[in-house]
């Protein structure tokens, strides 16, 4: 191919599979809006491992989490139409799977264990790394016992990366409320703590 | 604990706390699929009977003024001889308008926690304030209780239709408050409950 390539390029050119060109969200996101059941598809790849795992770290019980992220994706497929896109889409669907996760924790907080729920937030840790395994059960107990705002404006913050303008679009919160709440829940955080940090 | 300690554990926590499963993704998106392509039938159903609704009334009241113009009868005549023919499309229009109203009245401070209920009952409220607007102009306008029970009507539907997601937290309060400050939704019940007792 590469003989060709010199002495015939043009045909080289034909003859060589053009790799399909990738495209890019804001069309499929418009070819989803018309229906297009692949283009849906392609976002719904794109973004479902993330959604499922923010709408776990949040609801905290894997069958919830399953259901929350049909549930989230069927919204925004069915009010694509209406997605002007001011915002990047993920922003707009995470701010869904937000609403929709805090909902579904609200009507099922009186039916949860909690008992059973730390031990879910134990029983998958990363196995290596070089932090104290006892310090790393220890956060994770610390996490749990925030109360709901903060521990929901930590997690999306400081675990999946959410700055606090899309926190408080979300939440519907100012942007400075969950500054505010990040920071309580760290002060939390580092007086539950405090026994490990003197160790050090 | 300092600062960076728990920035340390934290950034470890992003990749350890409540890791969650794996997402069967294909049977979720199976879900998915059949649930966000399928039409929602109460949707269509509403906004259907609403444009129905508005179209007969436009040409109700076009109809009425045309010939006002070609009789000097008054409208109310015309009204009421439709009435002793068996024949009284304002009056079931007013009847379904003032009954849908109740229950969108009811339904804007019972359930409106979401932005999706929200965008929801706007678009509802939208539909109706056209019918309402309608109904005024016609001669159900002329009878004075129930002219006032819509103009009260108009008000507060323009303040749902205008329902945005950022603004719901200063405006359902006020909306709330012109309800119960109107009895809207007492004497929309007791006009529908009056009109039905003339029909039958």
């Amino acid at each position: 191919m590469s003989d060709l390539s010199e002495t015939m390029p043009n045909l080289a050119r034909v003859l060589t599979p053009t790799p399909p060109q990738p495209v890019d969200e804001r069309t499929l996101v418009a070819r989803a809006a018309d229906g297009d059941r692949r283009a849906a598809r392609a976002l719904y790849e794109a973004h479902a491992p993330r959604v499922h795992r923010v709408a776990y770290r949040l609801c905290r019980d894997r069958d919830l989490a399953a259901d929350l992220v049909q549930d989230v994706f069927v919204q925004v497929f069915r009010q694509l139409k209406t997605f002007r896109g001011e915002s990047a889409f993920g922003t707009w669907l995470y701010q869904v799977t937000l609403r929709t996760s805090l909902n579904a924790m609200r009507k099922v907080r009186r039916l949860r264990e909690r008992e059973t729920d730390l031990d879910e937030a134990l029983h998958y840790a990363h196995p290596v790394s070089a932090i104290d395994p006892d310090l790393r059960d220890a956060l994770a107990l610390a996490i749990e016992a925030l109360p709901e705002s903060l521990r929901v404006a930590l997690v999306m913050h400081e675990l999946e990366g959410y700055t606090h303008g899309e926190i408080g679009a979300a939440l519907g919160i100012a942007e400075g409320t969950s500054k505010k709440r990040v920071f309580d829940a760290r002060g939390r955080l580092r007086a539950a703590l405090g026994a490990f940090g003197s160790k050090e | 604990m300092e600062d960076h300690e728990l920035d340390t554990l934290l950034a470890d926590a992003s990749r350890t706390y409540r890791v969650a499963p794996t997402p069967p993704l294909d049977p979720m998106w199976a879900s998915i699929e059949a649930r966000a392509f399928a039409p929602a039938p109460r949707v269509f159903g509403w906004r259907t009977f609403a444009a129905g609704i508005a179209a007969a009334l436009l040409l109700g009241v076009l109809g009425g003024r045309l010939s006002a113009r070609a009789d000097p009868q008054p409208l109310a005549d015309a009204s009421a001889r439709a009435d002793r023919q068996g024949d009284d499309p304002y009056g079931r229009a007013t009847e379904e308008v003032l009954g849908k109203s109740a229950l969108l009245l009811t339904a804007v401070r019972m359930d409106a926690s979401s932005d999706d209920a929200r965008a929801h009952l706007a678009a509802q409220a939208s539909d109706l304030l056209g019918t309402t607007r309608l109904l005024i102009d016609s001669p159900v306008g002329g009878d004075a209780q129930l002219r006032s029970l819509l103009e009260d009507l108009e008000l507060v539907l323009a303040q749902v239709a205008r329902l945005a997601p950022g603004r719901s937290r200063t405006e359902l309060p006020i909306i709330t408050a012109a309800v119960e400050q109107h009895e809207l939704v007492p004497r929309l019940r007791s006009a529908v409950v009056e009109l039905t007792a003339t029909d039958y």
